[in-house]
């Protein structure tokens, strides 16, 4: 019997016996080979098209490709956190009208929410770049990424944010009436505080779609990491290595952000997990 | 422009252009799904190589944004040699994406049967196969059926990444870059667009909770 069986995984299989771990061993052994094949062919496939010559590759070795880089990086980040703020600011307003007491302004925001969940961030993008600028309104680039990227996922910020207030014991909510406090400092001071704890990992998860959607900010040439490697790639004449260096960036900043979720998940054990309230994963 | 004067313009595009939505949404739902399905079985084999391979692979796909590995495979596989139609190529970014969001799916369901039950399977001495097929898979199913509407929705959003390709005929997002380029679509074409995705989440929603109020068993 082993202990610790917090994994379901292992818990399908029964302890392997002599011969169970023979063939454990021999498929151990040909998956490795698969792989190593499946590599190799990889490499292969990059080796005879030439795309391993130095030139494509020694420019991650200068200074000034990082910087560049790095420039991009920033413009991606202070556009992630501004439609971030964005977002969240969205979604708590539309959140307090799904849980108000008046029925035509739940039925507004629900009608919102589901609006907002229903479209694709391209399509609010669109909106920004091509509809607005024929209503003689004139935005610039960043708030052209950032406006759009926080409107398409402030439906799931608003149903995160409803459901940590849901999650939020009625106790907390009795205890203070009877202390005399009104409904406006019972949500601000009592409930929300509480909620927000509850749903921190689903916001980060949140913010990892915020993140994936600001790469279409070379739509609107705005400066951001996707759109710095495209004038690396016109200097450098190097397509597939940067674009491959550039996708693993982002890959990291998203994987980073999810195990800082999972990791405060497990620490506080009581937080709501968003996995049925996925929003858009693109 | 008004929606009449608009619809008598565009409305066949509309109609092409829904249809071209739905058809990606399908096919790249169905590579999706069974990608998905393919790599949760190599996350639960007792094979540690094979489960590394699908957690990395899980881990590239839910986190390379849509854009990105659109772009590399329309623009920079080509210098592997590798050339595909527009359209294969928005296929294989709009299947992959979702592929990783399915095993993940997937593989919460899994963890929602108790592993008592597994231990039960066994006394009763049930084979692997056996245990796999009938208890493991078909609760695994039941848990997933929300998570994974949710995902179908996602997958035609993320199909949306079409327009940034030219593709004949266009999807929905595409066909409003092209009205607005093309002549004072304004505000009205957005929205044509966008309530022809909205009814088709709305439905897709609808129908998943159906399905789910009746399969899905509470613990």
């Amino acid at each position: 019997m082993r202990d610790a069986r917090t994994n379901i995984r292992d818990a399908l299989y029964e302890e392997p016996g002599p011969i169970t771990k023979r063939y454990t061993a021999v498929g151990t052994a040909i998956s490795l080979a698969a792989l190593a094949v499946l590599a190799a062919a990889v490499v292969r496939q990059f080796y005879i098209n030439g795309q391993l010559a130095p030139r494509y590759w020694t420019i991650f070795f200068r200074w000034t490709t990082w910087r560049f880089l790095g420039q991009g990086l920033l413009g991606t980040l202070r556009a992630a956190a501004m439609a971030g703020v964005v977002t969240f600011i969205l979604g708590f307003i539309l959140m307090t009208g799904r849980i108000c007491n008046y029925r035509i302004l739940r039925l507004i925001a629900t009608a919102i929410i589901d609006f907002v969940r229903g479209v694709p961030t391209l399509l609010f993008i669109y909106f920004f770049f091509l509809v607005l600028p024929q209503l003689g309104i004139r935005l610039d680039a960043f708030w052209k990424v950032t406006l759009p990227v926080g409107i398409s996922a402030c439906g799931v910020v608003a149903e995160v944010l409803r459901s940590g207030v849901n999650a939020v014991p009625i106790g907390q909510k009795e205890a203070a009436y009877s202390l005399g406090m009104r409904e406006t400092g019972i949500f601000l001071k009592v409930v929300f505080p509480q909620a927000i704890r509850y749903v921190i990992p689903a916001l980060i998860s949140e913010l990892v779609i915020v993140v994936k959607d600001t790469t279409f900010a070379y739509v609107v040439n705005f400066p951001d990491l996707m759109q710095n490697a495209k004038v690396l790639i016109s200097n450098y004449d190097a397509m597939l290595s940067v674009y491959l260096v550039v996708a693993v960036i982002y890959i990291l900043i998203n994987f980073l952000l999810n195990r800082l979720s999972d990791t405060i998940a497990k620490q506080r054990p009581r937080t709501l997990a968003a996995a049925e309230l996925k929003g858009p994963t693109a | 422009m008004g929606v009449e004067e608009l619809l008598s313009q565009f409305g066949g595009k509309y109609a092409q252009a829904f249809r071209m939505t739905w058809r990606l949404t399908i096919l790249a739902f169905s590579i999706a799904l069974v990608l998905g399905v393919a790599v949760t079985v190599l996350r639960v084999s007792p094979i540690k190589p094979l489960r590394l391979f699908g957690d990395i692979y899980v881990q590239i796909f839910r986190n390379i944004p849509g854009a990105s590995l659109l772009i590399i495979l329309v623009y920079a596989f080509p210098y592997l040699n590798l050339v595909w139609s527009y359209f294969t190529c928005v296929l294989i970014a709009a299947g992959l994406i979702p592929s990783a969001f399915c095993s993940e799916y997937l593989m919460s369901g899994i963890n929602t049967i108790p592993i008592g039950q597994i231990e039960a399977a066994r006394s009763i001495g049930m084979t692997f196969t056996q245990m796999i097929t009938k208890v493991v898979i078909p609760q695994a199913l039941r848990a997933s059926v929300l998570p994974l509407t949710n995902l179908l929705v996602s997958t035609m959003l993320t199909t949306a990444i079409a327009s940034q390709v030219p593709l004949n005929p266009q999807e929905l997002t595409g066909l409003v870059a092209y009205i607005n380029t093309h002549a004072v679509g304004g505000v009205t074409a957005f929205f044509i667009s966008a309530a022809l995705y909205c009814a088709s989440a709305v439905v897709i929603g609808r129908i998943g909770s159906l399905i789910d109020r009746k399969v899905r068993i509470r613990r």
